[in-house]
């Protein structure tokens, strides 16, 4: 004991735990290599699901109303039927399309063919406001039920929202976070077992340690303390491991895997882990490492009746 | 004192290891418990250091019902009773001086220079303080004895326990423990050698306690109680 008291002990702990760490090199090798590669496919999974639901809110943002007008709006119409739109909580942005602009985009589609479309007069085209909606309204329901309040908006003409792929893409997403949270439970089950295994035999090997701490009079929180510090010592570092081979294989070879799950160059390539989610993994590192030795521990202590 | 009232151990069932058991070992008494191999010896040593519960009967430390004692309590009853194996049961990554030191260390026993005063005190007594730094791999069987015996004996317990402990040692290297648990004696520790060493036990001359498949044969005669009551 270095010194009476809480801090003493805590001090007293640790110190130990970085000894035992120190003293037992190869099974704390194959300790941290354990955490190290499970987390590494935790991390990889999430990596992924991160990705795929940055690129599902990429294409979401497609979940598009369009309201049409036959006749033209003078700018008053235009604005106050803007201002109505605007009021509705799930709207997110609105842009007004006259016939011209219309027309222009449409021959843009159309490009190499434009000779198609000569003769034609923007006034054969409908305006129409464009309207996007928040990330939080873009289910089918939330759409269904934003279109029934826009259409009790007066002088509001036919409106269109692609009520297929609406649903498709929201069963979709529904389908894949449903299929990403089972593998991802599955994932984190596996990775409990195997690392509560292997620290079990990193303790096993170490039980005679605990047989005579018991013998002389240690208290159970004594006994543990060292094994669960050097756990949780453990689990960061393997944490803090897997982190940087994910950094590193993000760096070799994700960052610039071209147009991956998006519909925009821009966003080519996958995003790294964000800062959240790195401190989830270091503390759920440390989470298992203490939670791998506290039920190891257990089953020795009572099998050497501490 | 050590009290055994009508104690019965099963293992399971149909395999009795301790039947019966009556005994009564007075506060600062020696005594020797012996018998042939699997005779009950080292579960009968196992009962009085809480390590196992009688399946019947009572096993009282100073009166004390030790199958009574909850979990948290049984580490406090451990640290008035030290034990020494045959096999040492030294810890192999540590130095003699952290084997024997850990023995306060989980007692919370006092300040670094406290612990490191006693602990040396103990090592001289044991004629081991030239070998601290030493791991147990480095020293003879003797040695590594006396190692064991300084971290039962370092808190001054009051109930030695050990368990053959001289039956890997040569006859110099037994004189020399059993030296040692004489010594702790006349300090006022109550002594429970469990052996089965015909010359040990007849060097010595204290009571012999005797038990044959788990039975108590002859638990011979308290000679030293009124000194010490």
């Amino acid at each position: 004991m270095t010194a009476p008291g809480a801090q003493g002990r805590l001090s007293y702990f640790l110190g130990r735990a970085l000894t035992n760490i120190r003293q037992n090199v190869f099974v704390n090798i194959v300790t941290i290599g354990t955490i190290t590669l499970a987390l590494l496919i935790v991390s990889l999974f999430l990596l992924l699901f991160v990705n795929i639901e940055n690129a599902a809110d990429n294409w979401s943002e497609k979940v598009q109303v369009t309201v049409y007008f036959d006749k033209e709006l003078s700018p008053q119409q235009q604005t106050d039927i803007k201002n109505r739109i605007q009021t509705l909580p799930a709207t997110s942005k609105v842009q007004w399309v006259s016939r011209d602009e219309a027309l222009k985009r449409f021959k843009g589609r159309l490009k190499g063919q434009e000779t198609l479309l000569e003769g034609i007069r923007p006034e054969v085209l409908p305006t129409s406001f464009e309207i996007s909606l928040k990330k939080n309204s873009r289910s089918t329901e939330s759409v269904d039920a934003y279109v029934t309040k826009l259409k009790a908006i007066p002088s509001i003409g036919e409106i269109q929202y692609g009520e297929e792929w609406v649903r498709r893409f929201n069963t979709f997403l529904t389908f894949m976070r449903i299929v990403g949270s089972l593998a991802g439970g599955f994932l984190v089950l596996a990775v409990i077992f195997i690392v509560s295994n292997t620290i079990q035999l990193t303790i096993y090997a170490r039980r005679d340690e605990l047989e005579i701490m018991s013998l002389v009079g240690a208290t159970r929180l004594f006994i543990k303390m060292p094994f669960l510090l050097e756990g949780i010592v453990q689990g960061i570092a393997g944490g803090v491991l897997a982190l940087a081979l994910l950094l590193s294989v993000h760096l070799l070879f994700l960052h610039n895997a071209g147009n991956f799950l998006t519909f925009n160059p821009a966003t080519a390539g996958l995003s790294f882990l964000p800062p959240e989610y790195i401190a989830g993994l270091l503390a759920a590192g440390a989470i298992l490492g203490f939670l791998g030795s506290l039920t190891a521990l257990r089953r020795f202590i009572n099998e050497i009746n501490v | 004192m050590i009290q055994f009232h009508n104690v019965f151990l099963a293992y399971q069932k149909d395999a009795t290891a301790l039947q019966n058991i009556n005994l009564r070992i007075p506060k600062g008494e020696f005594v020797f418990l012996t018998g042939p191999s699997g005779a009950g010896k080292t579960t009968l040593l196992r009962l009085i250091y809480g390590a196992l519960n009688a399946s019947r009967g009572q096993v009282l430390i100073d009166g004390q019902n030790i199958s009574r004692l909850t979990s948290s309590q049984l580490p406090y009853l451990r640290r008035s009773i030290g034990v020494v194996f045959q096999d040492f049961k030294l810890l192999q990554n540590r130095s003699v001086f952290e084997n024997v030191a850990i023995t306060l260390e989980v007692q919370g026993g006092g300040s670094k220079t406290d612990i490191s005063k006693r602990v040396m005190h103990i090592l001289r007594q044991m004629g081991m303080e030239n070998k601290i730094a030493l791991t147990p791999q480095r020293l003879s069987g003797g040695e590594q004895q006396r190692v064991a015996l300084a971290r039962a004996l370092v808190n001054e317990p009051k109930i030695l326990l050990a368990d053959e402990p001289t039956g890997n040692l040569d006859d110099a290297n037994k004189m020399q423990i059993l030296n040692i648990f004489k010594e702790a004696n006349v300090k006022g520790t109550t002594v429970v050698v469990a052996t089965h060493d015909r010359r040990l036990i007849e060097h010595a001359h204290y009571r012999t306690i005797r038990l044959q498949n788990g039975e108590l044969l002859d638990s011979g005669e308290v000679r030293n109680e009124e000194i010490q009551q």
